[in-house]
């Protein structure tokens, strides 16, 4: 599959193609061999319905750049909510020279913090770990403005929170803890 | 009895077992401290504390009709009482998390401070109990966004069951990181202090390897002084012990589900 988009990310060669059912897997395969390349997750539901959903995701050297929805384009981190529990997916791994990606990257508003898709993605939490360590520095950057972006959103974090309480409320109910609950 | 706190964290990978082994090492200088894997699912603080052949466990006491007695499954290591739980899968789906309370109130009659190494999940009853059942907790977080989004989520959980935070403690943090001013925004959202930024340190991988708490193996490192501090800053509440081993005793929990 192609990694089709207005991007302009150019098709690589095809390094393989498996049905994986932790996304996991593909990223610390690509963080190992260091590729720079793509993968292109395509969720099973479009397997099976012959739907055309599939998320994309870039590296430079073994590190997630860009993450974006190959049909809408909507990118960065909420483009991988869309493969959250979404397995098991077809993965399609492929190779580019950095110099194809070189202008794609400077896009930011597709961009991922550099272990964010190892933390959404990965049962394997020490991924995120190595995949934050391999991180050049100016990646790492990345990371520190979505921390003070996140940390900034008040409203957005309220919102969490009332989440939370709405579904530790629902969850007391199902488990049968209604009792503990504080008043 | 003083306090029991639960460490949380939301999400794996945040260093919570080291964290607690930590804080209670260095609580264990001014109080008598019992330390218990709560995570019955994916237990591995036997592993942090050469326990890894352990006779009796945690889980062995949360099977209905074992005979062994709560203090056959304590185990005196590094200045702490330590309770350490078992790995296999069979005997987790034998265990009945309900009656981790009743172990719980046995041992809050004979300690300090009880710290429960919780799961890094909230999706169980066993997973969640440990909040249920603490009076406090201190959260875990690493400086990105997954862990502080998933960091309030737990907070909030646990406020559901009216047990508020004591502190957050940012673990594994790397050398470029400027945590004070993200714990300076994150103190906004949580409640308690910040208690520490302990540095990611190849010292806890190696004290894992050698099966010790960190405070054990590498006593001068940098990280095992955050802990020190954090634990210095935990404001540890004086409790009375035949209540709080009463509340753990009527919290009427449900047989399993």
């Amino acid at each position: 599959m192609s990694p089709d988009s207005t991007l302009g990310v150019p098709e690589g060669d095809l390094l393989h193609s498996r049905v994986a059912s932790d996304a996991g897997e593909t990223l610390a395969a690509a963080l190992d061999t260091e590729l720079t390349g793509y993968a292109v997750f395509e969720p099973q539901g479009s397997l099976l319905g012959g739907g055309d959903d599939a998320t994309v995701v870039t590296f430079e050297a073994g590190v997630p750049v860009l993450a974006y929805d190959a049909t809408t384009d909507c990118g960065g981190p909420d483009a991988l909510d869309a493969l959250d529990a979404a397995g098991p997916y077809r993965v399609e791994l492929f190779e580019l020279a950095a110099a194809d990606l070189q202008v794609v990257h400077r896009d930011e508003t597709h961009r991922v913090p550099p272990a964010r898709p190892a933390d959404r993605l990965s049962t394997d939490p020490e991924l995120a770990e190595r995949t934050r360590a391999a991180a050049p520095d100016h990646r790492r950057a990345d990371e520190r403005s979505s921390v003070e972006a996140f940390l900034a959103d008040a409203d957005r974090i309220e919102e969490l929170k009332r989440e939370a309480r709405r579904e530790a409320q629902s969850r007391a109910e199902e488990w049968g803890l209604t009792g503990q609950l504080e008043e | 009895m003083v306090e029991a706190f639960a460490v949380a964290s939301g999400k794996g990978g945040t260093g919570k077992t080291t964290s607690t082994l930590a804080l209670g090492m260095a609580l264990s200088e001014r109080y008598d401290v019992t330390v218990i894997d709560a995570d019955t699912g994916m237990a591995n603080l036997l592993f942090h504390t050469g326990l890894d052949d352990a006779d009796v466990t945690l889980h062995d006491l949360l099977v209905e009709g074992c005979d062994a007695s709560v203090d056959d499954a304590v185990y005196d290591r590094f200045g702490m009482s330590v309770v350490p739980c078992g790995t296999s899968l069979e005997a987790f789906e034998a265990a009945d998390p309900a009656r981790l309370r009743e172990v719980v109130a046995e041992l809050a009659a004979d300690t300090d401070v009880l710290l429960l190494d919780s799961p890094a999940a909230l999706g169980s009853k066993s997973a969640v109990l440990p909040v249920v059942l603490a009076d406090r907790v201190v959260v875990v977080l690493q400086p990105t966004v997954p862990s502080l989004s998933d960091g309030l989520k737990v907070q909030e959980y646990a406020r559901s069951y009216g047990t508020e935070t004591a502190g957050v403690l940012f673990n594994r943090v790397r050398d470029d990181e400027d945590t004070e001013r993200i714990a300076e925004q994150a103190a906004r959202y949580f409640g308690g202090t910040t208690l520490a930024s302990v540095p990611e340190s190849d010292a806890v991988r190696a004290a894992r390897r050698a099966g010790k708490p960190l405070l054990a193996h590498a006593p001068t490192d940098p990280a095992a002084d955050a802990f020190h501090e954090a634990a210095s800053n935990l404001d540890v509440r004086d409790g009375d012990a035949a209540g709080v081993a009463d509340r753990f005793k009527s919290a009427v929990l449900p047989d399993r589900v």
